[in-house]
């Protein structure tokens, strides 16, 4: 399989270049009119189908590393380290991204399952379709380069082929990391989508917002698959590390958010371009350094840039990734000079005070928390650089600088949706912000009659004041947000005589950008209340022997023993605890701690008691080297479960987004 | 699989994968330029879904009568320009 893969790489490789190289002549053919011997329609044809073919060609690799991996093949070198005979069934397809060069193996592949759908529907604008294509089939021809000459996956193991492999990493033997990659690459590749199309349509002079819409549902999906990602990997953290949180702001957790932050932005900027021509410039840089973004996050967990429990070790793929950026970055840079002049604004921002200008400001932190986030992953690189020492940016500063900026994008989120399009009044905005402004304060005071404290001994409590600014602010904006609902349903309620819950439900079907919108907005709001409880945390460290108790809030854990077990892949370690409440016995819970037999490395299992207001969260932490006890640490983590709630209700708001409204025909 | 069974197959993905890239077509999909008719045409319909927009607002109860009535008046004379362009395009 070995030899299957890599020709089927280098067949991939050599169909991609074809692409690129054919489908520019074909479209400068077009572009100039020059003649040609051979039909420019018919030779972009031809790249267009090597595209597909390439697609292919990337799914026979793909397949035949999957293939050798439930084989045991030992002699491929990759296989050997990331694989072994007792690994589950399920986490052998994990091997396929647990390492640098099958991790690329499949940004290739998902690259090639973009295009070939990108190519097939071709029709809806052959022309743009085109130029996205070649512009796709560059960015496949670097991956495929890389691939095929500095990280092979298919390389051959020098000298005896060994029994059994290293096998997996024990941090990926985990059910989410089955999906969790994979729904992270889904939206890093899928940027490339709206970085093509929006490349294309500067270098093609394409007149119109057209293309804006086209992409739409590409970068939607794409910003969908990279929200998941983003929060399946918090959860994966806190699930899995035992270290009782869930972001730490690790350089490969930043790498995912930079992206996301510019995708995020993009998605709101480009209504303003849409709606009234507005901020033509400002989206195609936008998207061109999500794409880049997307090149960094990939360069600095793949080309082991910087340290952290999800990167690889050091190699020389990084310097690749950064020549490709430089050229891609080159490559943009002189397109948009070149057409600058046809980006012009037709119209100007009318008034500070409006949809436009609040959702200008919303792009401009946007775009400061990403800076924010970039300069502090790159620091240590920086630092090493020009003072020869490494200066690591811990969470402290993170949190210092990023949190303002999150609640100052909170409270944009709820003065958005409240401010007419073009511009308003004092008196409308005094008429439309009563209700909001009157829940922040009503929150504000329940929640310090509630015990939290901004202010202890007269010094500022950092968390409790930032938790209180935060539950404040949600009020607000989930008020305005439902006052927009209500408003909306009002109109059709009055206009039809039917029912409020009709009347929202229609509402819904006649704009489901919009409306679809705000329901990604009510999520996020129920993510920041999650993310607020975080000043609440409290934890408990013990060493348990038989019946003794350790006592956390309203819990209390009594040690009924330690068991052990094992299987062909791990022994494990079990603490069983009763946890007890009031007296009464409420459940049992088991963290365990194992021990995996291919690696000889511990991996922690926690035992997670999830209710609506808090979860209980416990680790067994091993024994005691001087005492030989085992030790028991447990967390009191309030509102982590609306975290997980507020993705939820983020991923429906979006699949509501996507789904076409009712026709304008139909409408009023 | 050994290694030549493996070229094998990989030779015979590269025949199957060229016939289809290099398979004569009758019909290329045309490359046609989009017109400033085209681009007129789309503008229109995005002023209408504006004007729907301005008009849901006010009933909703956003804007109060007079500033309605200036971006009404706004948005519509920006329709009358394109329309007037749009006609001088259709009659030439």
């Amino acid at each position: 399989m070995a030899a299957f893969g890599s020709f089927a790489l280098l067949v991939a490789l050599a169909l991609a270049a074809y692409n690129l190289l054919a489908g520019a002549v074909a479209l400068r053919l077009l572009a100039t009119g020059q003649p040609a011997r051979i039909s420019p329609e018919r030779l972009a044809d031809t790249a267009r189908r090597a595209g597909i073919a390439g697609f292919a060609a990337i799914t026979a690799a793909a397949f035949a590393l999957v293939w050798s991996v439930f084989a045991n093949d030992f002699s491929i070198t990759y296989i050997m380290e990331h694989s072994n005979r007792a690994l589950p069934g399920w986490y052998k397809f994990s091997a396929l991204w647990s390492g640098q060069e099958g991790s690329l193996v499949l940004w290739a592949w998902l690259l090639g399952a973009y295009g070939f759908v990108l190519r097939l529907t071709h029709k809806t604008d052959v022309k743009l379709y085109a130029y996205a294509g070649v512009i796709l089939a560059g960015v496949q021809v670097f991956f495929l380069l890389v691939l095929n000459f500095a990280a092979p996956p298919f390389a051959l193991l020098r000298g005896q082929i060994p029994a059994d492999g290293n096998g997996l990493n024990p941090l990926l033997q985990y059910p989410e990391m089955v999906i969790h990659p994979p729904l992270l690459y889904l939206g890093y590749v899928g940027f490339s989508v709206p970085f093509a199309f929006a490349l294309g349509a500067l270098m093609m002079r394409y007149p119109g917002e057209k293309w804006i819409k086209i992409t739409r549902a590409w970068t939607m999906v794409t910003w969908l698959f990279l929200t998941a990602g983003v929060f399946l990997g918090m959860h994966w953290a806190y699930a899995v590390l035992g270290w009782g949180g869930y972001w730490g702001w690790d350089p490969v957790e930043n790498a995912s958010l930079m992206p996301w932050l510019t995708g995020t932005a993009f998605l709101h900027s480009v209504m303003m371009q849409e709606k009234k021509g507005l901020m033509k410039s400002w989206n195609v840089w936008l998207i061109f350094s999500t794409f880049l973004l997307t090149m960094l996050g990939t360069m600095l967990t793949r080309g082991g840039l910087v340290s952290s429990v999800h990167a690889f070790a050091e190699s020389p793929i990084g310097y690749w990734f950064m020549v490709f950026m430089v050229l891609v970055l080159a490559v943009c840079i002189f397109t948009y000079i070149l057409q600058r002049d046809h980006l012009q604004s037709e119209q100007r921002l009318e008034s500070l005070v409006s949809r436009e200008s609040s959702s200008l400001f919303a792009n401009l932190v946007l775009l400061a928390a990403c800076f924010v986030i970039v300069w502090g992953t790159l620091y240590p690189i920086l630092s090493e650089y020009i003072e020869g020492a490494k200066v690591t940016v811990d969470a402290v500063w993170y949190n210092r600088v990023a949190v303002p900026i999150g609640l100052f994008l909170l409270f944009l989120m709820g003065v958005g949706p409240l401010l007419p399009w073009r511009g308003t009044s004092f008196k409308s905005i005094r008429r439309n912000f009563v209700l909001p402004v009157t829940a922040l304060w009503v929150t504000v005071i329940a929640c310090l009659l509630a015990g939290v404290r901004p202010w202890h001994n007269g010094a500022l409590d950092q968390g409790h004041f930032y938790a209180l600014v935060a539950f404040g602010l949600s009020a607000g904006v989930l008020t305005a947000i439902c006052s927009e609902f209500l408003r909306g349903a009002l109109v059709i309620a009055r206009q039809s005589g039917r029912n409020y819950f009709w009347s929202i439900f229609q509402l819904i079907r006649r704009n489901t950008r919009r409306y679809g919108g705000y329901f990604v907005h009510i999520g996020v709001v129920i993510v920041v209340i999650g993310l607020a409880g975080s000043a609440f945390n409290r934890s408990e460290e013990k060493e348990l022997v038989l019946h003794d108790k350790l006592t956390i809030g309203s819990y209390s854990l009594e040690c009924m023993g330690f068991t052990q077990d094992s299987n062909a892949n791990y022994t494990s370690d079990y603490a069983l605890l009763d946890v007890r409440k009031g007296g009464k016995m409420l459940f049992q819970m088991a963290p365990e701690k194992r021990v995996y037999m291919a690696s000889g490395q511990p991996q922690t299992m926690v035992a997670i008691h999830s209710v609506v207001a808090w979860d209980l969260y416990v680790v067994y932490e091993g024994t005691n080297p001087d005492t030989d006890q085992p030790i028991i640490k447990a967390f009191l983590n309030p509102l982590v479960s609306w975290i997980w709630a507020g993705v939820m209700m983020m991923v429906l708001g979006t699949l509501v987004a996507l789904m076409p409204s009712q026709r304008a025909g139909n409408r009023e | 699989m050994t290694e030549t069974q493996g070229l094998i197959a990989g030779g015979l993905l590269l025949i199957a994968l060229l016939a289809y890239t290099f398979w004569p077509e009758k019909v290329s999909a045309s490359q046609l330029e989009k017109t400033r008719l085209d681009y007129l045409l789309e503008r229109k319909e995005q002023l209408y879904e504006n004007l729907r927009d301005l008009n849901f607002e006010f009933r909703a109860g956003k804007y109060p009568e007079e500033e309605f009535e200036a971006q009404r008046a706004q948005l519509e004379n920006e329709t009358a320009r394109l329309m007037a362009e749009i006609e001088l395009l259709q009659q030439a």
